[in-house]
């Protein structure tokens, strides 16, 4: 018989919670120094494989930005005994990617490869760390693709917000206030010799540190280790130094001028603590509650009530020193103004009201309960491994994290997130049609507005 | 290494009212993940309402018979979930990931919108989305350099009528025009249980879980009024070249092109992915070895598949140019490495390369509960046999180095292939024309924001 109505039923509760621990690294170190963490995922068939290098972009030469990016990109660009074309064909053959990249902590090089071909992989990788031949004329490909990339970067409204975000909040004598992979004119200026002298200055395994994540099971992880990475040799030396971040969070709005935008890209964000402050866990959850998801402060009226844009989202992303804390996403251009009104309109409530219980649970049964989720993957649980270690954290600092946000009171995330958002402390960078979108800002008591190219 | 056929199994059932259901047990991690493909997308809007499935994908989050405004969204995360729904030409798909102990929930939601989304539907809530689904365009199409360039290729790969002509995001035009009547009517013809396939994957007791989805979804009414979609089927071969060029702001000149394709399913489709990863995937490959690292034409040269099952699966070339580079060279390099291609085939050691990198991207599939899930649905749905996901990559690795050729030969040629040149605007007298889309590879649309 054919059912015509459907029999609803009450939302059911939760069953018996199953126990789920953050997979917690074994450390060992290799003869040469190089630091290994290791974590063994059982039914994860790539191993996930991060090396991070002492090698923070603070350590690039003056006028030389870029140098420390050129040097992770010329790693696959061929060996002692292998050609650049070779060496590509050889990673492909194992089914594996290698990526590298350099940022404010450290050179970082990922290599992903199915369990089954983990020794040659590892074996590629640690050529290209141990004996790179620089070729010249690739190094200077690899210059002159950085270049066109820039043309695309400054495109792009996202990366453009970024960059004149990082300029105007940082004085412009330290590193972080350029953009990490070096501008047109220093990447010009990066040659084969710069690479070189980068690479012997600050590229040893003794202050390096291998993540290796993923189904080990059979895998002679010690021996793989040693026939590969363990024949890099190096001197020693000591870390280097972290200096202490500092920025400029006068509250101001700056234009970067597109003509003819249909959308405003939005960044808002000043210096706040990073992961070694006590607050982290409260302004976690504090972050989340202004902006974490759909269902935040900022999307519930932007998104969900006005309609002004597809998403808004608050974060707080650690830095090499201090965090950035910032509400990002992109409105409609006909409605800059009421939409940043709105956003400012949301944190004075915020700093008036203080969070309620029931956001503050809802943040920390979502932050804390996806952990068995997020960390599904090797990739994962590399990616934040190599987070913890690039930031000099305790190898347990993440399943002790776990904790400590399960623990945030309303009135701590309260006050971290009050504290980190302070509309009269923020610096708003838009990438939109000025013509159109400054003159309704003037009004709003942002501070004031400038308009660059 | 085993096959994935030995490391997953997965069984299959279909309740009274249709609907089909696969489950699948894993229990490493303590999740599970609820993945629901109901079987429309794009290709089944009539003219005049594009862009209706993907709007209708977000009124699904505005609550339904029991669960108001945003509490889907906030049940799931406070129950330590995630969730999103995408569209795509074929299909939609919804998709939350549990810790285990809360499975049970996710069916509960699922069903409830199932049976009583209309029960919640209003006009403020579809304003509202409509707003929120422009701003999405706007986003990912209309503000961001070549971000229409994949729109006006399918456009232009599949003609005026067809069912694939227009992408799932829809046009300005259409989505202001679509009514809540529109949208009820799309709910009462396509969302019913013998529409959709449920998967369930992780750390479960099927048989639980089984009695879970009787519960929840078992009273919902069939619905048999689906019209069958329009016919999809075309010419292998386009014919003629078809080419169009824009002069638009944007940072470099650039050579795309789409090419029709085996349909997904047949032996040739497996051969094609095959031929275009070596051609196109990868440092390796071989229009980036050609146009990137030797001639330097290139700052970015790819290739890659967009597989479909009621239309040609379609090749998508990507060439971005570097610095001064003309396209006219770079469109003769491409050529000539496609013919090249065609006349010899793959070498033993780029199809090994080839097979290693396809066998990389199911295990990256496979890794997570959430991403077995969407394939068994994927097979379920698309192919009637959900089981197909685990052997899919078995058929891959046993296709010939001819048959990677022999479909190369017959399909990557010239005459099979919609192109969209895009010049730098201030090249032309004809600067900006206002008519003009504006990105993304990707066919599919989230619901849920993506923060930059």
């Amino acid at each position: 018989m054919t059912q015509t109505t459907m029999v609803f039923h009450p939302r059911p509760g939760a069953g018996p919670e199953k126990p789920w621990t953050f997979p917690t690294p074994e450390r060992t170190t290799l003869a040469n120094g190089l630091s290994v963490l290791r974590v063994h995922r059982p039914g994860q068939r790539v191993v996930a494989v991060e090396l991070l290098l002492d090698a923070p972009l603070d350590a690039e030469p003056e006028g030389l930005d870029g140098v420390a990016t050129i040097m992770s990109r010329a790693f696959s660009e061929g060996t002692d005994t292998m050609d650049a074309e070779t060496f590509a064909a050889e990673l492909e053959r194992c089914g594996a990617t290698m990526d590298a990249g350099a940022d404010h902590t450290g050179v970082q090089v990922a290599l992903d490869v199915p369990a089954s071909r983990l020794e040659r992989a590892l074996g590629l990788m640690a050529d290209a760390v141990r004996a790179p031949a620089f070729p010249a004329d690739e190094v200077d490909r690899l210059v002159r693709q950085r270049l066109d990339e820039i043309v695309h970067e400054l495109a792009s409204p996202a990366r453009r917000a970024a960059i004149a975000l990082y300029a105007e909040l940082f004085d412009s004598a330290t590193r972080i206030s350029r953009p990490r992979a070096g501008s047109a004119e220093s990447v010009a200026r990066v040659t084969r010799d710069a690479v070189v002298d980068f690479f012997t200055t600050h590229v040893r395994p003794a202050t390096g540190t291998l993540v290796v994540v993923g189904d080990l099971d059979g895998v002679d992880l010690d021996g793989i280790l040693e026939r590969t990475l363990g024949k890099w040799s190096g001197s020693d030396a000591p870390a280097t130094e972290v200096v202490p971040a500092a920025a400029d969070d006068t509250a101001r709005v700056v234009i970067v001028h597109r003509a003819g935008s249909v959308q405003t890209q939005v960044l808002a964000g000043r210096l706040g603590p990073d992961r070694h402050d006590a607050v982290w866990p409260s302004l976690s959850i504090g972050t989340y509650c202004l902006g974490g998801t759909l269902t935040s402060r900022l999307d519930r009226v932007l998104r969900e009530e006005k309609g002004y844009t597809y998403g808004i989202r608050a974060l707080n992303q650690s830095l090499r020193s201090g965090a950035l804390l910032a509400i990002t996403g992109s409105v409609e251009t006909d409605v800059t103004a009421p939409a940043l009104a709105d956003m400012v309109a949301v944190l004075k409530t915020l700093a008036a009201e203080g969070l309620h219980d029931d956001e503050r649970d809802a943040a920390v049964q979502n932050l804390v309960g996806v952990a068995p989720l997020k960390y599904q993957t090797s990739r994962s649980v590399a990616d934040s491994l190599a987070d913890i270690v690039a930031q000099r954290l305790s190898d347990d600092y993440l399943p002790e994290l776990y904790k400590r946000l399960a623990a945030v009171g309303t009135a701590d995330a309260s006050d971290a997130v009050v504290a980190g958002f302070d509309p009269g402390r923020l610096l708003i960078v838009l990438v939109g049609d000025a013509a159109q979108i400054r003159e309704p800002l003037e009004g709003l008591g942002l501070g004031p507005v400038t308009v660059i190219d | 290494m085993a096959g994935l056929a030995e490391t997953f199994t997965a069984t299959e059932h279909r309740l009274g009212n249709g609907l089909r259901v696969v489950l699948s047990e894993d229990h490493i991690d303590p999740v599970a993940a609820v993945c629901l493909w109901y079987d429309v997308g794009s290709r089944h809007e009539r003219p005049g309402r594009t862009g209706l499935a993907h709007l209708f994908e977000h009124l699904m989050f505005q609550g339904s018979a029991n669960v108001h405004g945003n509490q889907h969204f906030e049940f799931v995360q406070s129950a330590g979930g995630s969730l999103n729904g995408t569209t795509s030409f074929e299909r939609t798909n919804y998709f939350e990931t549990m810790p285990a102990h809360q499975v049970e929930l996710a069916l509960w939601l699922e069903a409830d919108r199932m049976g009583g989304l209309l029960d919640a539907l209003t006009q403020e809530s579809l304003d509202n989305q409509r707003d929120v689904v422009k701003n999405e365009r706007r986003q990912r199409y209309d503000n961001v350099p070549y971000g229409t360039a994949w729109e006006r290729l399918v456009a232009m790969a599949f003609p005026a009528g067809h069912p694939y002509h227009h992408m799932p995001i829809g046009s300005m035009a259409d989505l202001d025009a679509t009514t809540l009547e529109d949208c009820r009517e799309f709910f009462r013809t396509y969302y019913a249980p013998n529409n959709a396939v449920l998967t369930v994957v992780g750390d479960i007791d099927p048989e639980q879980t089984l009695a879970w989805i009787e519960k929840y979804f078992g009273t919902i009414p069939a619905h048999d009024g689906k019209p069958t979609p329009a016919d999809g089927s075309l010419p292998p071969v386009i014919g003629a070249e078809v080419r169009e060029t824009v002069y638009e702001d944007v940072p470099s000149r650039s050579l795309m092109a789409a090419y029709r394709l085996p349909v997904d399913g047949a032996r040739e489709s497996d051969a094609a992915d095959l031929a275009l990863t070596v051609l196109g995937e990868g440092e390796s490959s071989r229009l980036n070895t050609r146009l990137v690292r030797r001639d330097e034409l290139a700052v970015y040269a790819g290739l890659g598949i967009m597989r479909l099952v009621g239309a040609p699966s379609v090749a998508l070339l990507d060439v971005k140019a570097s610095g001064d580079a003309e396209i006219a060279a770079v469109d003769a390099a491409v050529d000539e490495e496609l013919a090249r291609f065609a006349a010899d085939g793959p070498t033993p050691a780029e199809l090994e390369r080839a097979q290693a990198q396809i066998e990389r991207g199911w295990l990256d599939r496979m890794a997570t509960v959430g991403g077995r899930a969407d394939e068994l649905c994927r097979y379920a749905t698309l192919f009637g046999d959900a089981s197909l996901a685990f052997t899919a990559l078995d058929r891959v690795l046993e296709i010939s180095a001819e048959e990677v050729r022999a479909v190369a030969a017959e399909r990557l040629i010239p005459v099979n292939r919609a192109v969209l040149v895009y010049e730098l605007a201030d090249e032309s007298d004809n600067t900006d024309d206002p008519t003009d889309e504006h990105t993304d590879t990707d066919a599919t649309d989230n619901a849920e924001g993506q923060a930059a």
